[in-house]
């Protein structure tokens, strides 16, 4: 059954490019957009397209400083990049480029456009494909991200609706600028999955991560070990998930789903497959319409493996918002459209099939170690969260 | 890092004169461990909570008016420690490691030159400090780089990592070689994409850790 939902989408949004050889490159937005096309996920109607609009500095500044707005203008019009680094730019992952203030703002508008349209009861569920700049700070950039358009959205729909966010982030690098902004704010409960910061960048997100003041117990973080696989990662989600919706009640959740978790991406250690992404937007919808009407705002994320593993990531999660059925046969002529680009071939199968990956020599430590974790952040946190153990 | 910046200011203390049953109160109402004894400003012994509870009648035991008095009336001076390990303010922390690993004790009172009190470092606050040591310096990715122990080679490996890539290392740990010839740095790099410089370094024929499921760093040679 297809429910009402919009995808947030305009060309315009892959100008969001620091340079050609970045690995954040947009081609992956063309990729998915265009397999979403081809399959026929979008009908015009209850599953459609919308356009995004541009962020205001108002919505902007409700999460980060003046001082970093004014400096991402400055260098985006041109000006000195003099003290660059004090603002996390001007670096290898965030580099400075023309027009990045205004660019910037599109995404962060794109992401607003989707809390929009879910919040005023027009769709169900919406998906900025190209937002999910979760590791933007409130006076400063880092990671591929200038501005946060998650804050910036769930910082709107706190102020327009007073309503209850649960923000989940499903990247394999931890939402640490998402969870930065709102460590204080009890009526924004913040989950992030990822894999164990003890490596991987930003090298943040233990259990112990739990929040400040009146938001102790609003930050989860669950740090996964690397090498995790779809089993023991959808295993700790599902006994997870509930519990912490029971407990906390939202309104509306907001989700981030990069797809840098998947065994093909080069920047991490997780082995999932697309079967993670395609259970667990599944888990998120369905716990959405038990509680809080089924009000869903997705965004993309992470995800380096732009030609094997984006695309079919994504179309998978349009696919479980929008709730349709996604043909498994990856069409002839999106195939042909694309492979003459491709430095890889690209894969005829939007799900990949079940065993061609070897086995984990270390499973039984890591999904013995993953489960501690789950124990750990369960015995921590959620009788921290305020209704936990009512029974509602 | 100076005991004087870690430690805990104006502690607690109590004077040899007070009773155990004061004292025991004290170290429940602060949640704390360790008690100096200090008289006329200067330190003349500890007590810990559990010297405090050794010399409590049994809790399985009645309680008698007898035993219920001895404690409120017996002085700290009783059971305290009067050879107190001190340690100064402008010691290092590394230093106080040391002793409270050496003397297996949980608490150094900290002492100016003439033993007049200052604060007390616990083993809490040394671990505080060890964890800020080791912890990443803002948002890195983590690796592991294995060199010949000789000169030279680290300021090979962070021209490698600075000149060449420009890529700035938040923070530099190289413990003291274990295994004979070579040792591990552990280093913290700002970038979320760390490739190029674990090729750089791999180039420059240097190892490096990073997960892997080839070699399990935790069962290797890394640190």
């Amino acid at each position: 059954m297809s429910v009402p939902s919009a995808l947030v989408w305009d060309p315009a949004v892959t100008g969001y490019r620091f340079r050609p050889d970045h690995p954040f490159n947009p081609k992956r937005l063309d990729l998915s957009i265009s397999l979403i096309e081809a399959l026929g996920l979008l009908d015009g109607t209850t599953c459609r397209m919308e356009a995004p609009r541009m962020a205001t500095d108002e919505e902007l500044l409700a999460v980060h400083s003046r001082e970093y707005v004014d400096a991402v203008k400055r260098f985006s019009a041109g000006g000195s990049t003099d003290g660059a680094a004090r603002y996390g730019l001007g670096t290898d992952d965030t580099p400075i480029f023309p027009g990045m203030h205004d660019i910037t703002a599109l995404v962060t508008g794109a992401t607003l456009r989707a809390a929009e349209l879910v919040m005023s009861g027009e769709v169900k569920r919406s998906f900025s494909i190209a937002g999910g700049l979760h590791h933007a700070h409130h006076d400063r950039g880092s990671g591929f991200c200038v501005y946060s358009d998650l804050a910036v959205a769930i910082a709107w729909i706190r102020r327009e609706h007073q309503a209850r966010v649960l923000y989940l982030d499903y990247d394999a690098h931890h939402g640490d600028g998402v969870q930065g902004i709102f460590y204080a704010d009890p009526e924004v409960l913040t989950l992030s999955l990822h894999e164990s910061g003890r490596y991987l960048y930003p090298g943040t997100g233990f259990v112990d991560e739990l929040g400040e003041g009146e938001g102790y117990g609003y930050s989860l973080n669950l740090p996964l070990e690397p090498f995790t696989e779809d089993g023991s990662w959808l295993d700790i989600h599902r006994k997870l998930l509930p519990e912490v919706i029971e407990a906390y009640r939202p309104d509306v959740i907001v989700v981030q789903n990069g797809c840098d978790g998947h065994s093909l991406d080069p920047l991490t250690h997780l082995r999932a497959s697309t079967r993670l992404y395609e259970e667990t937007i599944r888990i998120v919808c369905e716990v959405a319409d038990s509680v809080c009407g089924g009000r869903v705002v997705a965004t993309g994320g992470g995800g380096y493996a732009i030609w094997q593993v984006v695309p079919r990531a994504w179309t998978l999660i349009w696919g479980g918002l929008s709730g349709q059925q996604v043909p498994n046969r990856v069409p002839r002529e999106w195939l042909d459209r694309w492979q003459g680009e491709a430095p890889v071939l690209l894969p005829e199968c939007v799900r990949d099939p079940g065993e061609d990956l070897a086995p984990v020599p270390r499973r039984e430590e890591i999904e013995a170690t993953n489960r501690r974790t789950l124990e750990s952040l369960r015995r921590q946190a959620l009788p921290l969260i305020r209704g936990y153990g009512l029974g509602w | 890092m100076l005991v004087s910046k870690r430690m805990t200011r104006d502690p607690v203390a109590v004077s040899p004169g007070q009773s155990l049953a004061e004292a025991l109160r004290l170290t429940r109402e602060h949640r704390i461990r360790h008690l100096p004894v200090v008289e006329g400003g200067e330190l003349v012994g500890i007590v810990s909570d559990r010297d405090i509870r050794l010399a409590m009648p049994s809790p399985l035991a009645a309680g008698d008016a007898e035993s219920t008095a001895l404690v409120s009336e017996t002085p700290v001076s009783a059971i305290m420690a009067r050879e107190v390990i001190t340690i100064g303010p402008w010691d290092a922390v590394e230093d106080a490691a040391r002793l409270l690993h050496r003397h297996r004790i949980g608490a150094l009172p900290v002492v100016d030159a003439h033993g007049r009190l200052l604060g007390i470092l616990s083993e809490t606050d040394v671990l505080g400090a060890f964890v800020e040591l080791l912890g990443p310096a803002g948002a890195s990715s983590r690796l592991e780089v294995s060199m010949p122990d000789r000169a030279g080679e680290l300021a090979r490996a962070m021209h490698v990592v600075g000149d060449e890539l420009k890529v700035n290392v938040c923070s530099l740990l190289v413990p003291p070689g274990k295994h004979g010839d070579r040792r591990v740095a552990i280093l913290h790099v700002n970038t979320i994409d760390p490739r190029e410089v674990i090729q750089a370094l791999e180039s420059a024929g240097f190892e490096v850790g990073w997960p892997s499921l080839e070699t399990d760093l935790r069962r290797g040679g890394g640190a």
